[in-house]
């Protein structure tokens, strides 16, 4: 090639592009060494690094409901009829907290005075995030550096699934860090920093979501249920120690795993009522405004010790180890590179000129660094995914077919005219089955199906990196090439 | 390229159709037959019905192995090349199964431990099945937009839906079973399955020139486009297989198995279809 036709060919957008692609990716992956061992910046699934992976299913309802009771008499009749807690979720759901078939929650809800209209198993969304947080809140105390909890939410809001992807642990670990609880104690300060036990978290039998205590009031806080030894512990001590008579003094304080976490007075109204008996029901307030809130969703935590709002079971559950993982890596690069090698000899094979086939070589390796690139920032790499990478590779070469052989049509090389008119038609193909994989992939990548949304999300990126990026490149490096 | 001795043209939409229609014909019968026992097209794997896999690499032999977990529900134990063995369990409680993984993490610490619950399962079978389905209808209607010609677009469509229901019942014959990560594989094959079907129609009906030269020129091109595809998934499948990657190594045959059905759809089912029309159209 004339070193003007270099030129020329660089100053190409389209090559200029592809260039500064590469480029832009290899830097973002960063392939280096640290200690001998070869290191990228690209994210690995659980598949390729060791690490356990659980998905919970959450034992709880959301239905839809009417009633002519007013609703507090409905919930409280509900609440008896069921023995369980039922939050209102919005003004036409509630949740129910343990697990009942549609059939059990029908006739229940005939007993309390409405209908059931819908039902679907999972808990709300501030739910789920409190056992979102509740579940990071467990995981951070492990030190994991590489931790997430996926919230698995269906289009009408509700969430039966959690995910939790651990790196670095095993499966025994993972599920002594999911099904870990926490010690709460409530202590009371006697004299100055001295502090005496009151009560232990078995002594708490629920606890709401943060609230108001009332509506005029902007204070939020969360409020709780004792036990009836809980309570008389609680009363007990506040008059031992003159929490009642002098609440500033004597503050209540809350330990998680000898951590304090609250520490109030009562108010006057709670001390003048504990001077004349148990009282179970308690309201912790955090304080007004963002902050507040903030607070109080952190003591509701806090107050459960870890215990999730309901229960869990295992729906499914995988771990790697590192050895495996390992391998499987490798592996993977493996199969990577054999495949650019095979399909490198068909391609020399059919068109024995290495003028065409090292371009697509080019090509199709620019195309796998720009995709692993782009996944660095967001998808991790697992098995699924890398085998969508290796058969976009066979896609994206089979484009370069098209477009190889639509301009050298009838074995001749075409003027510049005719060229665009051959290379728009080729695109013309390729955009069109380019559609047809990015639709048929489209389900997977907006659906849930564990493993299978970084397959989708790979094959669609593959293809729109081909489409965009690499083959107008290949059309405009072809043809100077060809018309040498 | 030589290689396929075959001359697209020398036969009639007939004689191209016979083969193809009696395979599809079998394989719908297959795939109907599994259906009506396991409620899926292919029979599921441990994805879709639930269980637990473990993968370790062990010089323990099956018959050890099998007193080792005779305490759980084993069910099938594989053997791999260089000492891998893979581990089948039925669904077992909570319990039995976190037992389990400390046996396992106790006794083969580097092995790879995967469970899908049996309602996690059945959900994760309906949401499957529900993607596959809206991806062949969002297929068909992209074939349809870009042709905008009914008979053509039905050939495309077809012969699509015939590689998945070949390679379906294929997977059925050998044993492949239906996982998350073949049911991409059978996904990924809509995409392969209409690159050379679209390429064919393109080049019929959007170049100038004989029918017969067009025709030619598609098959010279599809061939090794195919061919390409089948090369670079070939060499998946030999190197997962060589080293014990299970989920890659189904994922790759199961395409691989499709693209040799797609020869097959492209250059006999939709030609045929095409030459069809094209001479009707023709002839009035």
């Amino acid at each position: 090639m004339k070193k003007e036709d270099m030129i020329s060919l660089l100053k190409d957008w389209r090559v200029a592009l592809l260039i500064i692609l590469v480029v832009a990716s290899l830097i973002a992956i960063y392939p280096h060494f640290e200690d001998g061992k070869l290191v990228t910046n690209l994210q690995y699934g659980l598949d390729l690094q060791k690490g356990a992976w659980l998905q919970m299913e959450l034992n709880a309802e959301v239905v839809g409901y009417d009633t002519s009771l007013p609703l507090d008499t409905f919930i409280t009749n509900l609440n008896k009829e069921l023995d369980t807690d039922v939050v209102v979720v919005d003004e036409n759901h509630l949740e129910i907290r343990k697990p009942f078939t549609q059939q059990e929650l029908d006739a229940a809800f005939m007993k309390a005075g409405g209908n059931l209209t819908t039902y679907k198993q999972g808990v709300s969304k501030s739910t789920a995030d409190t056992i979102k947080r509740t579940l990071e809140n467990k995981i951070n105390t492990l030190g994991t550096k590489d931790a997430r909890v996926n919230v698995i939410t269906d289009l009408s809001g509700v969430t039966r699934y959690i995910r939790v992807e651990l790196a670095g642990v095993d499966m025994n670990e993972a599920q002594e860090v999911v099904g870990k609880q926490g010690k709460f104690e409530i202590r009371i300060v006697t004299t100055g920093n001295e502090t005496e036990h009151v009560l232990y978290g078995d002594s708490i039998t629920s606890v709401g979501n943060p609230s108001q205590e009332s509506a005029s009031s902007k204070v939020w806080g969360v409020s709780f249920t004792l036990s009836e030894e809980g309570a008389q512990a609680i009363r007990d001590a506040s008059i031992k120690y003159g929490a009642v008579t002098d609440p500033t003094k004597h503050n209540l304080i809350m330990l998680l795993d000898n951590e304090q976490v609250y520490s109030a007075p009562l108010s006057s109204d709670l001390a003048s009522k504990m001077a004349q008996g148990e009282v179970r029901q308690l309201y912790a307030s955090t304080g007004s405004g963002t902050a507040g809130l903030n607070d109080a969703t952190n003591l509701e935590i806090h107050l459960r010790a870890g215990a999730l709002p309901v229960d869990v079971t295992v729906a499914g559950s995988g771990s790697v180890s590192a050895t495996l993982g390992d391998h499987f890596k490798w592996m993977c690069v493996l199969a990577g590179i054999f495949a650019i090698l095979t399909v490198g000899c068909v391609i020399y094979f059919r068109y024995r000129e290495p003028a065409i086939v090292l371009p697509m070589m080019a090509i199709n390796c620019s195309e796998i660094i720009i995709l692993l690139g782009i996944a660095r920032f967001i998808q991790q790499l697992d098995l699924a995914s890398i085998a969508g990478l290796i058969a976009v590779l066979g896609t994206g070469i089979d484009q370069l077919v098209i477009v190889t052989d639509e301009i050298l049509h009838e074995g001749k090389v075409p003027s510049p005219n005719l060229y665009l008119k051959r290379l728009s038609r080729a695109l013309g193909i390729i955009l069109a089955s380019a559609a047809t994989v990015v639709i048929a992939m489209l389900p997977l990548a907006l659906m849930d199906l564990s493993t299978l949304r970084g397959f989708a999300i790979i094959t669609i990126l593959g293809v729109l990196v081909g489409v965009l990026i690499t083959r107008p490149a290949y059309g405009k490096i072809i043809m100077t090439i060809l018309s040498r | 390229m030589e290689l396929f001795r075959y001359d697209v043209n020398k036969y009639s939409p007939t004689q191209m159709v016979i083969i193809p229609l009696i395979l599809l014909i079998v394989s719908l019968a297959i795939v109907g037959m599994t259906m009506m026992s396991t409620g899926l097209p292919v029979k599921p794997g441990m994805d879709f019905s639930g269980g637990t896999a473990i993968t370790i690499v062990t010089t323990d032999s099956k018959e050890t192995l099998a007193a080792e977990f005779s305490a759980y529900p084993l069910t099938e134990i594989g053997e791999g090349i260089n000492g891998a063995k893979f581990l089948k369990f039925s669904s077992m409680d909570d319990a039995q199964f976190r037992s389990l993984s400390a046996l396992v993490s106790e006794k083969y610490p580097d092995a790879k431990i995967d469970q899908i619950g049996e309602s996690f399962g059945k959900s994760l079978q309906e949401q499957a099945i529900f993607a596959v389905l809206i991806s062949f209808i969002g297929m068909a209607i992209v074939i349809f937009l870009v042709f905008r010609n009914f008979i053509p677009s039905c050939a495309v469509v077809l012969s699509a839906f015939a590689d998945m229901v070949m390679t379906a019942a294929a997977m059925n014959v050998i044993g492949i079973p239906l996982s998350l990560g073949t049911t991409a594989a059978l996904l990924m094959l809509i995409g392969y399955s209409v690159d050379s079907d679209i390429l064919l129609t393109m080049r019929v009906f959007k170049r100038q020139g004989k029918f017969e030269e067009k025709l030619g020129g598609a098959f010279h091109t599809g061939i090794i486009m195919t061919s390409t595809a089948i090369a670079a998934i070939a060499a998946m499948l030999v190197v997962t297989y060589l080293g014990q990657v299970e989920i890659i190594m189904q994922m790759s045959a199961v395409i691989l198995i499709g693209l040799f059905f797609d020869i097959m759809n492209t250059w006999l089912t939709n030609a045929a279809i095409l030459k069809w029309y094209v001479n009707r159209r023709g002839s009035r």
